[in-house]
């Protein structure tokens, strides 16, 4: 492991806390979620390089399949929020609230 | 240009510091971009052309433009960028003081850092051409491998990208 791959770890912790963390617009935790996406597929693609083992490769293809999918289904429930709410305020989303 | 790659990786960090610490989702989105340019080309330096190119292609040219129009769906009127309000311009403030410092500590020791696996110091990746069979690259005869030895997988991915869809247009519709 090189600095290289501390700091695109960091980059993921970095996404993680970005996402579990809100202010006032659901659609910013969802780009932190890509962020995350994208510094595993970073990494799988350096470590298939360093290690000289193409096959590898094929996982971070698959990620980005899902990955896709998942961003989609995300815009779905962020468009039918957006549609019931008009926007995508989190603190519109209070129908469990006690 | 000896440590390109660690310079890249930090740039990578300060483009992740920028869209999470929550701006406007629209700025956000910039910041991603500027991020995923900045990992295609350390995927790039490290000898993957195709899959940096595929990120390029699918990641940027797919997905953050299909978020770039939701964003535009759902934005205010007045969006806060990085400079206007505390909050967002602390965050990105702590994030990048955490990065540098962290960043001149691990270049001024001399043994590895140890957290949970060793990070040596072992410096830059420098690309190893073997003799002979220079035309094959690696990442290309790689990823079409899926097609032969993941068979079965490609058929899994492609149902689940249609039953995605599917997916996607049942919760759009509503009622």
């Amino acid at each position: 492991m090189t600095p290289t791959h501390m700091n695109i770890m960091l980059a993921f912790t970095i996404s993680l806390l970005g996402m579990l963390t809100y202010r006032s617009h659901l659609v910013a935790s969802l780009l932190c979620l890509e962020g995350m996406m994208m510094s595993l597929f970073i990494m799988a693609t350096l470590i298939a390089s360093n290690t000289h083992f193409p096959l590898v490769n094929i996982m971070p293809i698959i990620l980005l399949v899902f990955a896709a999918c998942e961003t989609a289904v995300g815009l779905a429930l962020l468009i039918s929020i957006s549609n019931t709410y008009g926007l995508d305020y989190v603190h519109n989303l209070n129908l469990l609230q006690c | 240009m000896a440590y390109i790659l660690f310079t890249l990786s930090v740039l990578l960090v300060m483009g992740f510091v920028g869209f999470s610490s929550k701006p406007s989702p629209i700025y956000g989105g910039l910041a991603l971009t500027v991020s995923g340019v900045v990992g295609c080309v350390i995927v790039l330096n490290c000898g993957g052309g195709y899959m940096g190119l595929m990120m390029f292609l699918v990641y940027l040219g797919g997905m953050m433009v299909v978020f770039g129009y939701t964003t535009a769906m759902a934005i205010e009127e007045y969006p806060e960028t990085w400079g206007s309000g505390l909050e967002v311009l602390g965050g990105l403030l702590v994030g990048l003081m955490m990065e540098v410092m962290l960043v001149l500590w691990v270049l001024s020791l001399n043994e590895a850092v140890v957290v949970v696996v060793g990070f040596s110091d072992t410096g830059d990746w420098v690309i190893f051409e073997g003799e002979g069979s220079g035309l094959i690259r690696g990442d290309s005869i790689g990823a079409g491998a899926l097609y032969d030895y993941g068979r079965w997988l490609v058929v899994v991915a492609g149902w689940t990208l249609f039953v995605g869809v599917y997916v996607v247009i049942e919760i759009v519709r509503g009622n």
